[in-house]
C-alpha cells in the first residue's frame, strides 16, 4: 500500500516537473521528447532485459508508428485515435513477420537478421514515393484526440506535455504489469535457464515470439506521438542514433529496473538540451557512455550502488573473498 | 546494355566489397564479433589518408600506411577496452559496445575533419584503360590486385604456421586455448588490430572512387555486411566468393531492375540464409 502511494506521489510530482524546472519552452520541449523516447526505449527494454537479445529492428518499429501517423493523417485525413491503432497494428504486422523469420535465431544471428530487416525497411521507405520517398511527409497536423463534447487538441509542446506524460505513465504501468505477468516470468526463465524453462512446460520459441510481439507496438506508439510532435516523418527515423539512444538508455542505469530506461533517456536528453557540446561532441558523449558502462560495469549504475552497499555491510573477511 | 562493361563493373565492385569485408570476416570467425563500428572505421581510414595528404603533404602512396597504422591502433584500443567482455564471450554486450565506438569515431572525425564532403585523390584515378568495349581505371585494377593479395595472405597465414593455428584454436574454444598456454588476449588484440588495419587499407583503395564525408558511416560499407554473412561466418575463401557474387549481382540488378533497390534485394537474400543456415552458406566447410 505504501509502495503504491509512493508510486502515485512520484507520478503526480513528475507531472509538475517541467513547471518546477522553470516552465520555459526549452524545458517543455526536452521533457516531451524525453517522454516520447522513453516510450520508444521501453520496447527495446523488454527485449534486451527480459529476453537478453539485441533487436536492431526496433528503429523500424519506431518508424512504422511514425509513418502510420504521418501517412494516414496527411494523406487520408485520419484522426489521431485511428492512426494510433494503425501505428500499433503496423508494428505488430512487421513484428509477426520478423518474429516468425527470426524464431530460431539467437544472439548475433538474431541481431543480424533484425538489422537486415531494418535496412530493407529503410531502403523501401527511402525509394518508394507512396511512403514519402527521401522527402518523407511534411506538415503532419498537430495531435487532435478530441472526443464528442471534449476538445483534446494540444498545439504547443507545453500543451502536449500532459499527453506525452500520460502515455509514458501508461507504458510504465504496462511494463510493470508485464514483468509480473505469466509471460514476463516465462521470458525471464527462458532467458536465464532455457532447459529449465522447457522442463517446466514452457515453449521457449513461443515465449520469445510473444515478447517480441509485445515489444514492437510499445516502441511504435512512441513513434506515433513523435510524428505529431515533430510534424514531419522521414527516412531519418531509421538512423542509428535512435538505436544507440534506446540501447544506451536501457543499459545505463541497469537492466530490469522499471525506471531505468526513463532515467537513461532523461540524462541523455538533458545533456543534449542543456549541456550540449555541439552535435559531434554529443555523439562522443553518447558513444562513450555506452562503452564505459558496458566495458566498465556491465550491470549499469545500479550494480555500482549495490556493490557499494553490500561492500559496506559485509564483514571485512567476506569483502576480501568477494574481491 | 554493355554486358562486358557490367561484368567488369561487377567484378571490380565485388573485389571492393570483399576487401572491405576481410577484417570483419576474421573478426566474426575468430571472435564471433559483429562489429557495428566497421563503417565508421572505414570512414576514419579514408579521412586519415586524406588528412595525411593535405596536412602532411604526403603523396597518395605514403598516406596509405599512415591510415593503415591508425586503423590498426584504433582496433587495438577498441579490443583493449572490450577485453573483459570478449573473454566472457558476452556477445550481446559486445555488439552494443561496437555501436558506441562507432558513435565516438564519427563524432571525433566530425570534430577533426569537418562536415564537408572531401575527395581522396588518387593519381591512379586519372589513368583510364581501354580493353575492347570495357573501360576502367588503374585504381580499379589496384583494388582487384590488392584484394587478391590480401586474401591469399590471410589464407596462408591462417592455414599454416603457429599464428594460424592459434587463431583457429581461439575461434573453436577460447577457454581451452587459454589452458593450453596461449595468450588469448594477445590473439584477440591481433585480430582486432588486423580488422582495423584491413578496413583502413580498403578505405584508402576504394574510397578514391567516390566522395567521402564523415557521416557516411555504415551506409558506405553496408554491402560488407552481406558479404560477411553470405560468405559463411568467418570463412575467408567464402567471403571472397560472396564478395564477387554480390558485386556481379549488384551490377546486373542495378542495370536490369532498379539501382535504388539493390541494397534491399541483397538484404532480402541474406534473411532466409541467416534463418536457414545461421552459420552462413559456407558453414560446415573448413574455417579457412
Amino acid at each position: 500500500m505504501t509502495r503504491l502511494l509512493a508510486w502515485l506521489a512520484l507520478a503526480v510530482a513528475g507531472y509538475f516537473l517541467p513547471a518546477a524546472l522553470g516552465g520555459t519552452t526549452l524545458v517543455y520541449n526536452t521533457l516531451v521528447v524525453t517522454a516520447i523516447f522513453a516510450v520508444m526505449a521501453y520496447g527495446q527494454d523488454i527485449v534486451l532485459s527480459d529476453l537478453g537479445e539485441v533487436s536492431l529492428a526496433h528503429t523500424a518499429f519506431f518508424a512504422a508508428g511514425a509513418y502510420a501517423a504521418g501517412i494516414l493523417s496527411v494523406g487520408h485525413g485520419w484522426n489521431a485515435w485511428a492512426t494510433l491503432l494503425a501505428a500499433g497494428g503496423a508494428a505488430l504486422v512487421l513484428a509477426v513477420i520478423l518474429g516468425l523469420i527470426t524464431l530460431r535465431t539467437r544472439e548475433f544471428a538474431f541481431s543480424l537478421v533484425t538489422y537486415a530487416a531494418n535496412v530493407v525497411c529503410f531502403t523501401v521507405c527511402y525509394n518508394w514515393d507512396a511512403l514519402g520517398g527521401s522527402d518523407g511527409f511534411v506538415g503532419v497536423p498537430p495531435l487532435d484526440l478530441s472526443l464528442p463534447g471534449l476538445t483534446l487538441a494540444p498545439m504547443t509542446n507545453k500543451d502536449l506535455w500532459p499527453y506525452a506524460y500520460g502515455l509514458l505513465l501508461l507504458v510504465l504501468w504496462f511494463v510493470a504489469r508485464f514483468r509480473r505477468s505469466r509471460l514476463g516470468h516465462a521470458a525471464l526463465m527462458v532467458h536465464m535457464n532455457a532447459p529449465l524453462a522447457i522442463m517446466s512446460g514452457l515453449d521457449p520459441l513461443r515465449v520469445r515470439l510473444m515478447v517480441f510481439l509485445v515489444s514492437a507496438p510499445l516502441t511504435a506508439v512512441g513513434g506515433w506521438l513523435y510524428a505529431y510532435q515533430r510534424a514531419y516523418v522521414g527516412p531519418d527515423l531509421f538512423e542509428t542514433y535512435f538505436l544507440v539512444l534506446m540501447l544506451t538508455a536501457v543499459v545505463l542505469v541497469g537492466r530490469r529496473v522499471l525506471l531505468g530506461p526513463l532515467i537513461g533517456i532523461a540524462v541523455l536528453m538533458a545533456q543534449k538540451s542543456f549541456f550540449s557540446l555541439g552535435a559531434y561532441a554529443d555523439k562522443i558523449v553518447l558513444g562513450a557512455l555506452l562503452v564505459i558502462v558496458l566495458c566498465g560495469f556491465p550491470g549499469g549504475i545500479v550494480s555500482l550502488l549495490e556493490a557499494g552497499r553490500t561492500g559496506l555491510r559485509r564483514p571485512a573477511i567476506l569483502r576480501r573473498v568477494a574481491r | 546494355m554493355n554486358v562486358a562493361q557490367q561484368l567488369a563493373n561487377g567484378l571490380i565492385m565485388g573485389h571492393a566489397y570483399a576487401l572491405t569485408a576481410i577484417g570483419w570476416t576474421l573478426l566474426l570467425g575468430a571472435a564471433r564479433l559483429v562489429n557495428f563500428g566497421h563503417g565508421q572505421m572505414y570512414m576514419l581510414g579514408a579521412f586519415v589518408a586524406w588528412w595525411a595528404m593535405r596536412a602532411l603533404d604526403l603523396p597518395y602512396w605514403a598516406a596509405i600506411p599512415v591510415a593503415v597504422l591508425a586503423g590498426g591502433v584504433l582496433g587495438a584500443i577498441m579490443q583493449r577496452a572490450m577485453l573483459r567482455l570478449t573473454l566472457q564471450q558476452n556477445l550481446v554486450s559486445l555488439m552494443i559496445v561496437t555501436l558506441g565506438f562507432g558513435q565516438i569515431v564519427e563524432g571525433a572525425a566530425g570534430l577533426a575533419f569537418g562536415a564537408k564532403p572531401q575527395t581522396l585523390a588518387s593519381p591512379l584515378n586519372a589513368i583510364t584503360l581501354h580493353w575492347g568495349p570495357v573501360l576502367l581505371t588503374a585504381q580499379d585494377l589496384l583494388v582487384v590486385v590488392a584484394t587478391i593479395a590480401m586474401f591469399l595472405l590471410l589464407h596462408f597465414v591462417l592455414g599454416r604456421g603457429l599464428v594460424g593455428s592459434w587463431v583457429r584454436m581461439v575461434a573453436e574454444d577460447p577457454r581451452l586455448t587459454q589452458l593450453a598456454g596461449v595468450n588469448v588476449a594477445g590473439i584477440y588484440l591481433g585480430i582486432f588490430a588486423f580488422e582495423g588495419a584491413a578496413v583502413a587499407l580498403a578505405a584508402t583503395l576504394v574510397a578514391p572512387r567516390t566522395p567521402i564525408i564523415t557521416s557516411m558511416g555504415f551506409d558506405e560499407v553496408i554491402m560488407t555486411f552481406v558479404v560477411v554473412v553470405l560468405g559463411g561466418i568467418g570463412s575467408v575463401a567464402g567471403s571472397y566468393v560472396a564478395g564477387l557474387g554480390l558485386g556481379l549481382f549488384s551490377a546486373f540488378f542495378g542495370a536490369l531492375v532498379a539501382p535504388a533497390y539493390t541494397t534491399a534485394a541483397a538484404f532480402l537474400i541474406v534473411i532466409p540464409i541467416m534463418v536457414l543456415r545461421p552459420g552462413g552458406l559456407a558453414a560446415g566447410g573448413a574455417r579457412r
